[in-house]
């Protein structure tokens, strides 16, 4: 039995790292830097149902330990990516993870059917989350709409579904029950946190967008917190993301509640460190003679602390 | 065309060793790296991105122009030199380099300048823009190869370099082109302390209204660079412009380094990742701010 090997309901993955939609472009430009079929998963740059030229530059900025972007869902649209990126993705011998992006329930429902006959997919991860364009994050800040998203997706999809999560809200963990309730196999958190940069001597923001979303190291205490908050309330499989780039960085999230972890901004920095992390825990789970990597996930012990 | 498009090089990941790090004008300094694996794939006018390791700030990779390679006592190349201009945090940082230190890297990036097949260019630098001419040149005038590119030498083709910078203290020594016959060597400074008095972009408009010139590649700041490309395309002389856009991978996976590049379509332009098919650009394609 492969000791890396994870389930999330329906979705089976041989190992537990993935890469993050939209770190990882379509996978071709990342294929100098590292063996692409040994990953858990690839998960392409979010796709919409029309292409969307995206926002206007400049699209990102680094701040401390992280980075802001505005990319807005710049792509060529549905037909274009399962026309030119798909058959890529399909070949490589890894579970690909279509990520989708809708403004509406029925162009998520209408992509969802698209997808559905198409083989090579391993399941659909549902960008409702995504903070630089207006409509889809709606459905990631309220509960009902979230519940009705992820039933009606349900509804049409044979592929398993991930829910991907926004930390922009004040529970998050009621989002997480409402997609949890509505059927979804998993969901995945966290997505940028909302942020801004500003050029004070020019008086003028620095993103063209002007607000756009955080990542990189610097919000991986607010993404542990996220998953912790989940895996305690809500009974549904998360791949966690956030700021993952060391080993140590990884254990955390599956310890925090995490049955599988995404490699985001690091791959703009280090782009074989995905490769590197997968490395890491074989040769941990060798070395600790782990029989499942399962056993680790939300092992973490909580000290009994009384409220005053 | 006196120009062909470049074959490049798949880019690796490396670790490099710092060999020098050297301040030859004001601000501005020259990185000398031992890294043969990206060394040997280098070309002119591509690029690498470089971070300093075991630190998350600053986080990302910045990119940098190759300016030359270097060889070993066997005549083996071994590394390669940037020229880097103190602006921001990470260039701050550099500056603390010592021999020994290591950086990290990927690349080479980007799709170079076209080989100059043509009897006369012009290379038009502002600033730290210098950089990537350097190789530039020295590969036009058959007297270096680079990566797996060979241009077909000619004896009869010439190079003209101009290079603006602020003032005389700002200007690097082109040590490498003063003693090629074929190379000329054009300075303007905004103070007069060095050469022409103004812009660089004046004695290029001299230069074409000759009619020899049969390139122009040009680096450096934005405005000038459109200026550049206006002149050029005044005298019907193909320009190519190297682009310096926001990035935060330079491998194509952000999205970030956009420009607007005219095509066949509703709004007559997409925006394309300067990283992947630039930073050089053809300039009569691009729909400058």
């Amino acid at each position: 039995m492969n000791p890396l090997a994870v389930s999330l309901n329906r979705l089976q993955l041989k190992n537990p790292v993935l890469v993050a939609s939209g770190t990882f472009g379509y996978a071709r430009e990342m294929a100098p830097y590292l063996d692409l079929s040994g990953l858990g998963g690839i998960i392409p740059k979010t796709v919409t149902q029309q292409p969307r030229i995206g926002n206007a530059p400049q699209r990102t900025v680094e701040t401390s330990s992280g980075m802001l972007n505005s990319i807005g869902l710049d792509n060529d649209g549905l037909e274009t990516f399962i026309e030119k990126h798909l058959p890529y993705l399909t070949s490589l011998g890894t579970a690909v993870i279509v990520n989708i992006a809708g403004k509406t329930i029925e162009e998520f429902v209408q992509m969802t059917e698209r997808l559905a006959p198409l083989s090579g997919i391993a399941a659909l991860e549902l960008n409702i989350s995504c903070p630089n364009v207006t409509g889809g994050v709606d459905y990631g800040t309220n509960p009902e709409m979230a519940f009705e998203l992820t039933q009606k997706v349900m509804a049409v999809s044979p592929h398993p579904i991930i829910i991907k999560l926004t930390p922009n809200v004040t529970d998050v963990t009621a989002i997480a029950k409402a997609v949890a309730d509505g059927g979804a196999d998993a969901v995945s958190l966290i997505n940028t946190v909302q942020g801004m940069a500003i050029d004070w001597k020019r008086r003028k923001p620095i993103l063209g967008n002007v607000i756009g979303g955080l990542s990189g190291p610097a919000i991986k205490p607010v993404a542990l917190r996220c998953v912790h908050q989940v895996a305690q309330k809500v009974n549904i499989p998360i791949i966690g993301i956030g700021g993952i780039t060391t080993f140590d960085d990884m254990m955390e999230f599956f310890v925090a509640g995490a049955s599988a972890i995404q490699v985001g901004t690091t791959n703009f920095f280090k782009p074989g460190q995905s490769q590197n992390l997968l490395q890491e825990l074989k040769a941990y789970v060798e070395h600790t003679n782990l029989p499942s990597i399962t056993s680790l996930i939300k092992t973490l012990e909580l000290p009994t602390v009384k409220k005053c | 065309m006196p120009t062909t498009p470049r074959q490049v090089t798949a880019p690796v990941e490396a670790r490099a060793i710092v060999v020098s790090n050297v301040e030859i004008a004001a601000h501005t300094y020259r990185l000398r790296l031992a890294c043969p694996e990206l060394a040997t794939r280098f070309q002119p006018g591509q690029f690498l991105m470089l971070r300093l390791p075991g630190r998350t700030d600053p986080l990302l990779g910045r990119p940098y122009a190759l300016y030359d390679t270097y060889a070993d006592a066997q005549g083996n190349t071994v590394g390669f030199d940037i020229g880097y201009h103190v602006i921001g945090k990470q260039t701050g940082l550099l500056t603390e380099l010592i021999p020994g230190q290591v950086v990290d890297l990927w690349g080479p990036l980007g799709n170079g300048f076209p080989q100059f097949t043509g009897k006369h260019l012009a290379c038009v630098a502002g600033g730290i823009g210098y950089t990537p001419m350097i190789a530039m040149t020295l590969e036009a005038l058959g007297v270096k190869t680079y990566g797996q590119s060979t241009t077909p030498a000619s004896p009869e083709r010439r190079v003209s370099m101009l290079y603006g910078a602020r003032s005389k203290s700002h200007l690097a020594q082109l040590h490498e082109l003063e003693s090629l016959p074929n190379a000329t060597i054009t300075v303007a400074t905004d103070d007069g302390s060095a050469g022409h008095k103004g812009f660089i972009t004046e004695p290029l408009d001299t230069l074409l209204a000759k009619g020899e010139v049969d390139a122009v590649y040009c680096c450096g700041p934005e405005l000038m660079m459109k200026r550049v490309a206006q002149i050029a395309a005044s005298h019907n002389v193909p320009c190519w412009l190297s682009l310096e856009t926001p990035m935060a991978c330079g491998i194509g996976a952000c999205f970030s380094c956009v420009v607007k590049v005219k095509e066949d379509s509703e709004d007559g332009w997409d925006y394309k990742r300067s990283c992947i098919e630039g930073p050089i650009f053809e300039a009569e394609k691009l729909l400058l701010s």
